[in-house]
C-alpha cells in the first residue's frame, strides 16, 4: 500500500441482486484520493457514483447490494472487510460525509447545536463539544453562530441548513469528507456560496473531499481531478484541467459537447411574426397557511405582462420561490389568477376570465409539458390512452385519436407499438416525449413547458430540447419554458425574462440578457452559473477544436 | 397478472387460507345439495354427541349442527361480502370527493366520519338492527354504517396525495371531466390499499354478524354460525359439540380471510412487503 494516498480503492466491483440491470452496480474501479485534492466523481444516474461512496462509507443497501470483490484502504485498514463495530469508529470522525438533501438531514426535533454535539459524544469526545459547537457554526459562515446553536432546523434555509451538515461532517477534523450532491437540491446562488465554503474549508483544513455530482460546470468550479463513471465503470480519471480541456474517452466527450453553452445562438428576429399570447398585468396571492393568527399571505406573482410570437420561445428564469411556477400555472388556469389579462390568437375574449365552462372550449388553445416525468404520467394507463384522453375528451371520434396518437409518437421519435406500453416500461426521456407528444395531441398554438428537462440527465437533456426545438420549428408553436437553470435557457430561449420575487426584472432577447445584463438581480444569476469562465464563449471554441 | 400470482404465491400463510375459502364458498354455494332440506327441523333426540349419523352431533332441539354449520356458511359470507360492498362504496364516495375537493366538502365529511366514530361501533349496530327489526337487510345496512368511516379515511388520504401528482394536472389541463379524473385517473391508483382493506373488513363483519346473532339479533328465519353459538350456551358443559363446531366455522373462515388479505397486501404493495419481510 502507498503511504501518500488517503484512500486506495483497487479493483472494487458492488454486486446488484440478481434480477437487476446489470450484475455489477460497480465494476473493476480502482482510483485513489490523494491528500488535500478535491476528487470529483462524475456520471449520470445509475452510474454507480453515489454507490462508490457508500461502499466507502459502509452504507451499502442491504445484503443484497454488497461488495464482491476488491479492497479500499484507509489509514491502513481495508474498509471493505471491516467489522460494523471499527466501521462506526471510523465513520464521522475519520470520514465524514454530506448529504444532497439538507431538509431531510437533519433531525427536525433537535436543535441544531445538540446534533452537533452528538458527533462528539458518540466518538467519545463530549467534553470538547461545549468549546467546539460554536466556533464550527462560525466556521462554516453561518451568521450570530451562538445563536443558531438554540435554533431548530426548520427556522434554518436550505443553504444555512448545508452549513450545519458541514459543520457536522467537519467536527472531528475527518482526514476525507465525502460529498455527495450537496448542492442539487440548492438554488444556483447558494450552491455558489457553499461551493466556495467547501473548497476554502477543505484548504484550510487539509482534508481530502471526494464530490459527488452530475454537473461539469459544479466539477469545473472545484475538482482539482476529475474521474468519470459509465454505468459501474470508471472510464477516465485525471487533473480536472486535463479532463475538461481535452477530454480523451469518447463518452466524457459526449457529455462535455451535451453540457449547454452560455453563449445564445444568433437567431433570426421574430419581429415580423404575428404575436400569439399577450399576457397582462397578472397577479396572485396565496393566503399562506401557517399558525393560526399569523396568517402572512405570500404575494407570488407581482403585476407579469408579456407576448410570445409565433415560433418564438420566452424562457422564464428564476430561483425556486420565484413565482414563475405560479405563472405558469395561471396560463392553463390550473390557478386562478386574481388580477390580469390574457389574449390569444383564435380564441375571443380574456381567457383568464371566463367562467370555467367557457374557457373548457379553448383548452386545446393551450397546454402544458410537466417537470416530473415519472409523476406526469398515469401509472396505470396504456401510453396510447395518456395521449388520446384530451382528443377524447374534446368529443373527437375513437379512430381518429388512434391514428393521430401514431403520428405524434412518430413526431417525438417513438415507436408506434409504444401505444400499447405502460409508462414504466420507459426511461425518463422516454417519457418526457410521451409527455410532449400528450400536450401536441390537442394541436396547441402556446406550449408552457414547466422546467421540462431539470430531472433528466444532461444528455437526454440535450436530445428533448433539440425535440422541441424541431417540433417548434415545425408547426410554428409558441412556447413559454419556465427554468431554474441559465444554461438550458441559454440554449433554447429567444427572449428571457428574468424573475425575483414574484415580478419580472428583466425582459428582452437572450443575447442582450445574457451578454449585457441590465438589472442588478440578473448579473448576479448569471455570476453563479457554476463553471462560468470554463463555460465562457471563448474557451469554448478552443475546447472545441481541441477536441475535434 | 402473472407477477401478482408469483408475488401471492410467495406467502405460504396465504395459500392456505385461499384454499380453507375456496372450501367455504363451496360448501356455501352447494349447501342446500350436501344438506337437502331445512336446518330449522329436528331429526332425532337431542344433545346426541358426534356420531356416523350425526357428524357434529345435535342440538338442544335435536337439530343436525351439521345442517347448520353448512347453512350458515351462506348467511355469513353473504352478510361479510354485501355488508362489505355497501361500506366500501359509501366509504369510497365520500373519502373520493373529500379527498378531491377538500375545503368545505371536506370538512363536511371528515365530520360526518368522526360523528359515526365517537360511538361505540357494536353498540351503533345493535341499535340499529333493534330499530330497523332483525333481518338480513337490516344487519347489512348497520355493519356498513359502522364500518365505512374507516375506508372513507384511507380513500380521502390517498386522493389527497394523489391530486398533487402532475399526471391529475395533465388530466384537467387536457380538458377532462372532473367525473372522469376522479374515477378513471386517480381511483385505480388508489385502489391496491382499499382491495386489502375489504379484504379484512369481510373477516370483520363476519364477526359482527356472529355477535348479533349471539346477541338474538340475527334473522329469525335463517339459521347463522352465531345464532347456533348464542342458542347452545345453556347447553355449553354437557354437550362441547353444538358450540365448537359452528364456532371452530367462524375461526377457520376468518383466520383464512386474513390470510389472503395479506398475501393480497403483498401482491399489490410489492414494496412495503419487501421492506417489511427483509
Amino acid at each position: 500500500m502507498n503511504e501518500t494516498l488517503v484512500i486506495d480503492i483497487r479493483n472494487l466491483s458492488v454486486a446488484l441482486p440478481p434480477g437487476a440491470d446489470r450484475p455489477f452496480a460497480i465494476e473493476d474501479v480502482s482510483f485513489a484520493l490523494l491528500p488535500q485534492e478535491v476528487l470529483c466523481i462524475v456520471g449520470e444516474s445509475g452510474s454507480g457514483k453515489s454507490l462508490t461512496s457508500q461502499a466507502i462509507m459502509g452504507l451499502l443497501p442491504g445484503p443484497e447490494v454488497h461488495i464482491a470483490s476488491g479492497s479500499i484502504h484507509f489509514e491502513g485498514r481495508d474498509l471493505a472487510t471491516l467489522e460494523d463495530r471499527e466501521m462506526q469508529a471510523l465513520r464521522g470522525a475519520r470520514i465524514a460525509m454530506i448529504f444532497q438533501e439538507p431538509m431531510t438531514a437533519l433531525n427536525p426535533v433537535m436543535r441544531v447545536g445538540d446534533q452537533i454535539t452528538e458527533m462528539f459524544r458518540f466518538h467519545g469526545r463530549a467534553h470538547e463539544a461545549a468549546d467546539r459547537v460554536v466556533e464550527l457554526l462560525g466556521a462554516v459562515g453561518l451568521p450570530d453562530p451562538a445563536s443558531i446553536k438554540d435554533a431548530y432546523p426548520f427556522r434554518l434555509s436550505g443553504g444555512q441548513r448545508q452549513r450545519v451538515m458541514i459543520a457536522m461532517a467537519l467536527a472531528l477534523d475527518p482526514a476525507v469528507l465525502i460529498a455527495d450532491e450537496p448542492t442539487t437540491a440548492l438554488d444556483v446562488m447558494t450552491q455558489k456560496q457553499i461551493l466556495a465554503l467547501i473548497k476554502d474549508l477543505q484548504r484550510e483544513r487539509h482534508t481530502s473531499c471526494l464530490f459527488i455530482t452530475h454537473d461539469f460546470g459544479v466539477v469545473a468550479e472545484i475538482a482539482d481531478r476529475v474521474g468519470v463513471m459509465q454505468s459501474g465503470k470508471l472510464v477516465e480519471i485525471g487533473p480536472a484541467r486535463e479532463i475538461l480541456e481535452q477530454p480523451q474517452h469518447p463518452y466524457t466527450r459526449r457529455l462535455i459537447a451535451a453540457v449547454p453553452r452560455l453563449e445564445p445562438p444568433d437567431r433570426a428576429p421574430l419581429s415580423d411574426r404575428k404575436t400569439i399570447v399577450e399576457v397582462k398585468g397578472v397577479d396572485k396571492t396565496y393566503a399562506s397557511r401557517g399558525g393560526w393568527l399569523k396568517r402572512r399571505p405570500v404575494h407570488a406573482v407581482k403585476d407579469a405582462s408579456f407576448s410570445v410570437r409565433s415560433g418564438e420561445t420566452l424562457a422564464i428564469v428564476g430561483q425556486s420561490g420565484s413565482g414563475k411556477s405560479t405563472l405558469a400555472r395561471c396560463m392553463v388556469r390550473l390557478v386562478d389568477a386574481d388580477a390580469g389579462s390574457m389574449t390569444l390568437a383564435g380564441a375571443e375574449g380574456d381567457l383568464l376570465r371566463m367562467s370555467k365552462s367557457r374557457f373548457h372550449r379553448h383548452r386545446p388553445l393551450v397546454q402544458m409539458v410537466f417537470q416530473d416525468p415519472y409523476a406526469s404520467l398515469n401509472p396505470r394507463h396504456r401510453v396510447g390512452d395518456i395521449i388520446a384522453k384530451g382528443m377524447l375528451a374534446q368529443g373527437h371520434p375513437r379512430d381518429a385519436a388512434a391514428a393521430r396518437v401514431k403520428s405524434l409518437l412518430e413526431l417525438v421519435q417513438l415507436d408506434a407499438s409504444a401505444a400499447e406500453r405502460f409508462p414504466h416500461e420507459f426511461s425518463g426521456g422516454q417519457r418526457q416525449r410521451i409527455g410532449i407528444a400528450r400536450a401536441l395531441a390537442l394541436e396547441p398554438k402556446l406550449l408552457v413547458a414547466d422546467e421540462p428537462v431539470s430531472a433528466l440527465d444532461v444528455s437526454i437533456q440535450a436530445q428533448v430540447l433539440e425535440l422541441l426545438a424541431e417540433i417548434q420549428q415545425r408547426l410554428d408553436l409558441a412556447v413559454l419554458f419556465i427554468t431554474h437553470d441559465l444554461r438550458v435557457a441559454a440554449q433554447i430561449a429567444d427572449t428571457v425574462a428574468v424573475m425575483h420575487q414574484g415580478e419580472i426584472v428583466e425582459h428582452g432577447p437572450a443575447r442582450r440578457i445574457f451578454l449585457e445584463p441590465q438589472h442588478e438581480y440578473t448579473r448576479a444569476l448569471i455570476a453563479a452559473i457554476p463553471g462560468r469562465a470554463w463555460l465562457a464563449p471563448s474557451d469554448r471554441i478552443a475546447r472545441q477544436e481541441a477536441t475535434s | 397478472m402473472k407477477d401478482f400470482w408469483a408475488i401471492y404465491r410467495r406467502n405460504k400463510g396465504s395459500i392456505i387460507g385461499l384454499v380453507i375459502l375456496v372450501v367455504v364458498l363451496i360448501v356455501a354455494l352447494a349447501g342446500p345439495l350436501l344438506m337437502p332440506g331445512d336446518p330449522w327441523e329436528i331429526k332425532a333426540r337431542p344433545l346426541l354427541p358426534p356420531s356416523t349419523t350425526f357428524l357434529m352431533g345435535t342440538d338442544v332441539l335435536g337439530r343436525d349442527v351439521l345442517a347448520g354449520v353448512v347453512h350458515g356458511a351462506q348467511v355469513s359470507l353473504l352478510i361479510g361480502l354485501v355488508s362489505t360492498l355497501v361500506a366500501v362504496t359509501l366509504g369510497l364516495l365520500l373519502g373520493a370527493f373529500a379527498g378531491y375537493f377538500g375545503g368545505p366538502v371536506d370538512d363536511i365529511v371528515v365530520r360526518i366520519t368522526e360523528f359515526v366514530q365517537t360511538i361505540p361501533s357494536f353498540i351503533l349496530a345493535m341499535v340499529l338492527v333493534a330499530v330497523l327489526g332483525p333481518s338480513i337487510g337490516s344487519i347489512v345496512i348497520s355493519i356498513a354504517v359502522v364500518t365505512w368511516p374507516p375506508v372513507c379515511r384511507l380513500v380521502r388520504a390517498e386522493f389527497m396525495s394523489l391530486v398533487q401528482r402532475e399526471f391529475v394536472e395533465a388530466a384537467v389541463v387536457s380538458g377532462q371531466r372532473t367525473a372522469n379524473i376522479i374515477f378513471r385517473e386517480i381511483l385505480p391508483n388508489a385502489l391496491s390499499p382499499i382491495i386489502v382493506m375489504a379484504s379484512l373488513m369481510v373477516a370483520t363483519a363476519i364477526l359482527t354478524e356472529s355477535a348479533l346473532s349471539f346477541m338474538g339479533l340475527g334473522d329469525p328465519n335463517r339459521i347463522s354460525w352465531g345464532y347456533m353459538i348464542g342458542a347452545a350456551r345453556s347447553a355449553l358443559r354437557q354437550a362441547w359439540w353444538i358450540s365448537v363446531f359452528p364456532g371452530a366455522a367462524i375461526f377457520l373462515t376468518v383466520l383464512a380471510i386474513n390470510l389472503v388479505g395479506e398475501g393480497l397486501n403483498d401482491a399489490l404493495n410489492p414494496r412495503l412487503a419487501r421492506r417489511g419481510r427483509v
